[in-house]
This record gives C-alpha cells, sequence and structure tokens, in this order.
C-alpha cells in the first residue's frame, strides 16, 4: 500500500527552528515530526511513502536513507517546481501512487500529530464503498478552519464551509484522508486546492464520507501549538502506558527522557516535558512544559516552561527561559538571564535579560 | 623607489558565516562580502581600490567560507578587473595577524616589498596608493589609515594617538574604559605592511607559547581572562602587535579626510552604498543613471541601474537607489533610499524609501514599503528578504521581513520570521 505525505514549503512558522532544517525534521516528543507519520503508516503495512516537497530536498533525501533501512520501507521525493497547493502534489506523483493493485493510498500532512487509527481508516473505508474519505476532528473554534458538514450515521460528506461565522457544526478537516486512485483522474498537475476544488466535486457526486478522529490532533506548524501537541502526545502515550515515559522521584506527569540523556541530583521535571538524546540537565533545575532538543545543557539551578530549546543550545546557571521562549540552533543564555517569550535566531549568545516577548536576530 | 622589484600584495579579509549574525537576514541567503553596495559586490570595492596600487602583483581574498560560496566570484572578478585575485580559506580562527601569519608562504611567494591588510567590511575611498608613499617615506614596519571621528562616536573604537610631525603611531588600546578620551582618531582598518610583520607576529606566538609551557604559572596568573585559553597561533593585530609595539618608531598613521564607516548590518549597507554612489559621482559618473522622465525614468541624485534591470518611464527614482539585474520597475513607481536586489518586481504606483528589497520580492500596487531611515537603529531601515511578496496596498513601515513570507495585512515596527 501507498501513502504519500504533503511536506510543503519553508515552514516559516516554526522559525527560527526551520532556519537550522526543514519543517518535516524538526523533532516532536523526541523524533522528526515527519518519523511519527511514517512510522503509523509502516504499522499498517504501508510499503512505500512518497513525500511531496518543494524545499531542501537533498537535505531530507540524506536523512531518509537512514531510516528507509531501519524502518525498512520505501522512502521517495515529489519535488515540486513550484507550488502545487494542497492537491496538485498528488497530480505530480500520480506514477508512484498507482500500481496494479488499485488500493487505495493514504494522504497525510506533515503538520498534524495524531493517534492514526489508519487500520480503523481502511475498515471504514470500505464500508462505506465511496470514492475517498476523509478524517475529521472535533474542536472548540471551528470558525478558524474548514467545517466539515456530514450526515451523522453514515458520514457521508455533505459540503464545506470555510471560517463559518455562525456555527455549522464543529468537526474539520484533519488533513489525513484514504483515497481510491480514480480520485487522481480529477486532479490536473496545477495548484489546486484539495478542500476547495477537489473534494467538493466528490461530495456532491455523495462519494466523499468522513471519520471523526477519536484521540488527539494537532496542528504543530507554529509554535504554541507546538507545545500543546506535546501535551496531547504525552498524554496519549500515558493512555497506551507507554514504557517511553520516564518516572522517578524527580518526574511530575508525562515526561519523555532519550536514554542517552543525564539528569543531575535535586531535579523536578515535567509535566509534559520531553528531553532529547545527548542532553545533559544539571543539577536544581526545574523544567515543565517545554522541549529539550538533541545535546542541549541546562546548567544549575535553570528553569524553563512554556518554552522549545534548540539543538545544542545551553542555558545558564540560574537562567529562566518561560513563556514561548524558543532558542534556534546553538543559542546560549548567560548565567542568570531571564528570557520571558525571547525567540532567538541560530548561533547567538544572549547576555541580558529579554523583558518582554522579542525577536533577537 | 617604485622600481620593477617593489612588487605589493593585498590581503583582504572577508570573515565567515556564523561569526557574524548582525547581517542578517540578508546574510541568511548571501555571504556579507558578496552584497552589493552601489551595483558592486562590498569585496569589489576595496579590490577595485586595490588597482590603482602601483606593481600590484596579487590580490588574496582570507575568510571563513567555504571555497566554492567565492570559485565564481573570484574567477569572474580576476577576468572582469584583470587583476589576479585568490581565495584562501582559513581552517580555524587565528585572530587578524594569526590569519595573515597563516598564509605567509602564499603572500610573500611573490617576493613583495610590501603588503595591504584590508577588511572587507569597511566603506572608504581607500587611498592605497598615497598609503603607500606615505608608508615608505616613514620607513616603518607598517602605517595604519586612520581617521578623525566625533568625540561621540569615537567612544566605541579604540584609543589611537599619533606624533603630530612624525605621524608615529605612539599609543593603541582597544576600547579603553576610562572617561576621559585623549584622542578623536580612530583606526580604519587598513593597514601596510613590511614583510618584518611576520617576524613580528611570529615574536608573539613564540612568547605565548613559552609562557604556557611554563609550569610554574601561579594560579591567579592563570586565571588572568587575557591569558586563559588563547592558542599560541591567534595573534590579534591591534592587541597583540600595535598596542605593544605603538610608540617603538615601528607603526605610523596616515590620515583620510574622506568618508569612513563599518558595514556590520544592513542598515549600514544601505547607507555605504550611498557613499559609494556619492564616490562614482566624483570619479566615474559614466557608472549612474540618468533621465528626466521622458524617454526614461526620472533620475534624482546618484543613482545606479543594472543594464538588464527595466524601468518604466514615469517612475521616479532617487537620490540614493540602487536596482540590480533583472529587476522591473513599474510605471508610477517611486525609489528613495533604497537597494532593490536582482529578479524584484515592483509593481504599478508602489513607494520603496529607506529600505532592502531582497532578490526575488515582489512589491504590490500602491504598496509602501518605508521606514525612519536612522542606518544605525534596528528597525531604521525596512529589509525584506529573499522572495517576499508584499501584498497591493499594503503598509511595511520600519519593519524586517525573513525570506519567503507573504504580507498580506500592513505592519508597523515588526520582525516577520
Amino acid at each position: 500500500m501507498k501513502a504519500l505525505i504533503l511536506v510543503g514549503g519553508f515552514g516559516t512558522r516554526l522559525r527560527p527552528l526551520t532556519l537550522s532544517v526543514p519543517k518535516p525534521l524538526v523533532d516532536f516528543g523526541n523524533k522528526p515530526m515527519i518519523l511519527h507519520q511514517i512510522e503509523a503508516l509502516k504499522a499498517i503495512g504501508v510499503t512505500e511513502v512518497v513525500l511531496a516537497i518543494n524545499y531542501q530536498p537533498e537535505v531530507m533525501m540524506n536523512f531518509l536513507k537512514d531510516f528507509e533501512a531501519k524502518l525498512g520501507i520505501k522512502i521517495t521525493c515529489s519535488q515540486e517546481t513550484e507550488p502545487l497547493g494542497t492537491a496538485g502534489p498528488l497530480a505530480l506523483a500520480r506514477d508512484k501512487l498507482i500500481d496494479d493493485s488499485g488500493e487505495p493510498f493514504f494522504v497525510l500532512n506533515s503538520d498534524v500529530i495524531s493517534e492514526y487509527p489508519l487500520k480503523d481508516m481502511i475498515e471504514f473505508h470500505k464500508s462505506h464503498g465511496g470514492e475517498a474519505s476523509i478524517m475529521v476532528t472535533k474542536v472548540d473554534e471551528p470558525s478558524k478552519y474548514g467545517v466539515v458538514i456530514m450526515e451523522e450515521s453514515t458520514g457521508k460528506v455533505e459540503r464545506f464551509v470555510e471560517k463559518p461565522k455562525i456555527f455549522v457544526g464543529n468537526k474539520i478537516n484533519a488533513g489525513i484522508y484514504l483515497l481510491n486512485p480514480s480520485v487522481l483522474d480529477r486532479i490536473e498537475l496545477r495548484p489546486t486546492s484539495i478542500e476547495k476544488e477537489v473534494f467538493p466535486k466528490i461530495a456532491a457526486e455523495k462519494k466523499l464520507y468522513a471519520m471523526v478522529l477519536s484521540g488527539f490532533w494537532m496542528d504543530i506548524g507554529q509554535p504554541k501549538d507546538y507545545i500543546t501537541g506535546l501535551r496531547l502526545y504525552l498524554d496519549s502515550l500515558r493512555k497506551q502506558s507507554s514504557p517511553l515515559l520516564a518516572s522517578g522521584t524527580n518526574i511530575i506527569g508525562n515526561v519523555l527522557v532519550d536514554e542517552t540523556a543525564k539528569i543531575g541530583e535535586g531535579c523536578l521535571i515535567g509535566p509534559d516535558v520531553a528531553i532529547g538524546p545527548g542532553c545533559v540537565v544539571e543539577s536544581g533545575v526545574r523544567l515543565s512544559r517545554c522541549t529539550v532538543m538533541r545535546g542541549v545543557r541546562i546548567k544549575k539551578h535553570a528553569c524553563v516552561s512554556g518554552s522549545i530549546i534548540g539543538w545544542h543550545s545551553t542555558v545558564g546557571q540560574w537562567a529562566r527561559a518561560e513563556n514561548m521562549t524558543i532558542l534556534g540552533e546553538d543559542v546560549h543564555v548567560g548565567d542568570e538571564v531571564y528570557s520571558n517569550g525571547g525567540v532567538v535566531l541560530p548561533h547567538k549568545e544572549i547576555k541580558s535579560s529579554i523583558l518582554k516577548p522579542e525577536i533577537v536576530m | 623607489m617604485g622600481g620593477s622589484e617593489e612588487r605589493v600584495v593585498a590581503v583582504i579579509m572577508v570573515g565567515g558565516p556564523t561569526k557574524g549574525t548582525r547581517f542578517r537576514p540578508l546574510s541568511l541567503n548571501t555571504p556579507k562580502p558578496l552584497f552589493p553596495l552601489a551595483g558592486q559586490p562590498m569585496v569589489n570595492h576595496p579590490i577595485s581600490a586595490c588597482k590603482r596600487i602601483p606593481n600590484l602583483a596579487q590580490i588574496y581574498l582570507i575568510g571563513f567560507y567555504e571555497e566554492r560560496e567565492f570559485a565564481l566570484f573570484v574567477s569572474s572578478i580576476s577576468n572582469e578587473l584583470r587583476v589576479p585575485v585568490r581565495y584562501l580559506k582559513e581552517d580555524k580562527p587565528h585572530g587578524s595577524a594569526g590569519g595573515l601569519y597563516n598564509f605567509r608562504d602564499q603572500i610573500m611567494e611573490e617576493s613583495p616589498s610590501h603588503i595591504f591588510l584590508l577588511n572587507c567590511d569597511v566603506c572608504c575611498s581607500f587611498p592605497l596608493a598615497e598609503m603607500l608613499e606615505a608608508h615608505m617615506s616613514y620607513r616603518g614596519m607598517g602605517t595604519i589609515l586612520v581617521i578623525k571621528v566625533s568625540p561621540e562616536s569615537a567612544n566605541q573604537f579604540g584609543e589611537l594617538v599619533a606624533d603630530p610631525v612624525t605621524n608615529e603611531l605612539l599609543h593603541y588600546t582597544e576600547k579603553p574604559e576610562t572617561f576621559v578620551r585623549v584622542s578623536d582618531r580612530i583606526n580604519c582598518g587598513v593597514y601596510i605592511f613590511t614583510p618584518d610583520i611576520f617576524t613580528a607576529i611570529q615574536g608573539v606566538s613564540s612568547q605565548r607559547k613559552d609562557r604556557a609551557t611554563l609550569r610554574r604559572v601561579s594560579s591567579f596568573e592563570a586565571l588572568q581572562p587575557a591569558n586563559r585559553s588563547l592558542p599560541s597561533d591567534f595573534v590579534r593585530l591591534d592587541q597583540d602587535i600595535l598596542s605593544p609595539l605603538a610608540g617603538k618608531k615601528q607603526f605610523y598613521v596616515y590620515e583620510t579626510t574622506d568618508y569612513w564607516e563599518q558595514i556590520k548590518t544592513p542598515g549600514m549597507s544601505l547607507k555605504c552604498s550611498g557613499l559609494y554612489l556619492a564616490q562614482f559621482r566624483r570619479t566615474s559618473p559614466d557608472l549612474l543613471a540618468s533621465g528626466d522622465g521622458t524617454k526614461n525614468a526620472a533620475i534624482s541624485g546618484n543613482v545606479y541601474i543594472h543594464p538588464s534591470a527595466k524601468v518604466h518611464p514615469t517612475a521616479k527614482i532617487g537620490p540614493n537607489a540602487s536596482i540590480s539585474a533583472n529587476a522591473r520597475i513599474g510605471a508610477g513607481v517611486r525609489l528613495v533610499n533604497c537597494i532593490i536586489l536582482d529578479d524584484v518586481e515592483i509593481k504599478e504606483n508602489a513607494v520603496v524609501i529607506h529600505a532592502i528589497v531582497g532578490w526575488k520580492s515582489s512589491i504590490g500596487r500602491w504598496s509602501r514599503v518605508q521606514a525612519s531611515g536612522d542606518h544605525n537603529a534596528k528597525l531604521g531601515v525596512t529589509i525584506l528578504g529573499e522572495s517576499v511578496t508584499v501584498e497591493d496596498e499594503v503598509v511595511v513601515i520600519n519593519s524586517i521581513v525573513l525570506p519567503n513570507k507573504t504580507m498580506n495585512v500592513s505592519v508597523q515596527e515588526e520582525i516577520i520570521l
């Protein structure tokens, strides 16, 4: 079975992290974002994943070669020379997605982190016999998104409403699709939107069905949602009693610690923290609701909350980083410095406090 | 003097990628030395100035950038200016003098009698031939280009004192802490040396090596920042050579009364582009554009337009505008004090004042991209990175926009990541 992951472009909303690596390779929960999706696809028997990208294909392919071998799944890139929107890339990758088996193929959006009940989705798709299935998720603020209006009992999609001003429903497109190869015949090789042009046509022919995603869902394309998404992800690991979660007297709530990371004495870690490979957390450190990426050193007595600390950065002794502080790669926060929402580009030293949210270039 | 044996070599320090973050966001897309000022890469200006040195044998560019980033530039500039230019990549930081010493074999290959050392990110008239003449009359180890500055701005620079009659360098310290300032002259970052500079640099290296091997260094001494971690091959020109040798009849100064600025930030690059345009007006006015709004666009003040750029006759350009290759300037556009980079499209009736518009960007109709014009302020010049789109009628004021963003709402005083 095959799958396409829409990787898209520059990931500007996740800067400064995406100044160092392309967005799908930014770590989430101690592994590159895109690996969560690839592993979920592999688990249900997908044998080939096509990445639709238009930025830095060499960096992506170098990285993915490692995972191809380790995971035993074929990974290829389909490179857009101009941005093709959310449907165009499918037409571009047509030859890679269709084979003689006539099986449907998955399409995932690379910014999305969720439970990925893909096996259930295959069953759902078979049972309704339609041309396309989409996953929808219930949200609190549907007006920010495109709402999917569907028949509750069958899931048959009636129509889409973009950013509705009155309440029409609270299920939105979750960015996970299972499509029959015939859908590709509806897509031309030009910039096209799947939500605005392709799905409405299929819905009109009553061949589009929606399945409500149980479990968590988050679009982690920007830092605020990334931090919320980590909480939801770790929560789902807890529900599955995952052995990956840490435990101990210095751990509160859900915490992920890579086995190569070191944590000192007298620390208090959690809730909702991910500590990556090779990190050193010295003694007396408090970490909560934050991500600490590969190779970071948090020095003694420091305090980090609600923040993302990028690869190989350091946080000095008694320093405090909070309120959506985002440190890019190789950023060094001096001893005793306070950062309230500082967003710092790679290769910088922060020697004086940042009292209100500010971008440091 | 000036016989065929008196060959001169010039060395231009171009720096490197992670060292300077102050040139962001422009340095995210291009090495700073290759950023265009008045239509030519920054490093072209000192290179062209070197051409005026009598008996110039070779120019070396020394930096930390990968060789491939400079390969194309170096071969084309060698051809274009008919002067041999080579790029040498430093493997690790050696300090400003250590870098020179590191490549002494190449520099001394043609047995030059004099060696110029220039910093690429200095904007000035580079009076190199006059400096050489002065240096030869002083007969010292080196001559430093200096300039008088206002007392207020002098404080950011080192303290430099010279004898008013003999021009000997009497005293030099980096960024002194005392409040009493005795001198208003500063080091411009342009030097000329005789080959015995290498002996002086080696002296500093050996001295440091000897001190390091002396095990009986007291624990207090070992903690002093100056001694702590400098490897023996890391030699700084200012602290390690000029300061100790000041007052020993080794170094002299030559004063320039022309302009001088350091090009550390994008805002300053706009100011320096203007300074070079003014220089072209004096020395090569045919490089500048002209027009009165009839057949060609109306030009005010000093303006550079690349031959491949297309400018609508109803546009008004300048003063201090520089338009790069393949840019397209639409009808009724107004450009003032700005740098428009390659492949930019500016649509009808847009206005750009005190800004730098990055490569391949698109500025919409009736939109406005402007800033206060304070070249020293963080947001005093609006900078649009590569491939930024400003939609029709949108206003972007005193802001910095990183590459690949689309501005569809107006902003002021913001950094858009």
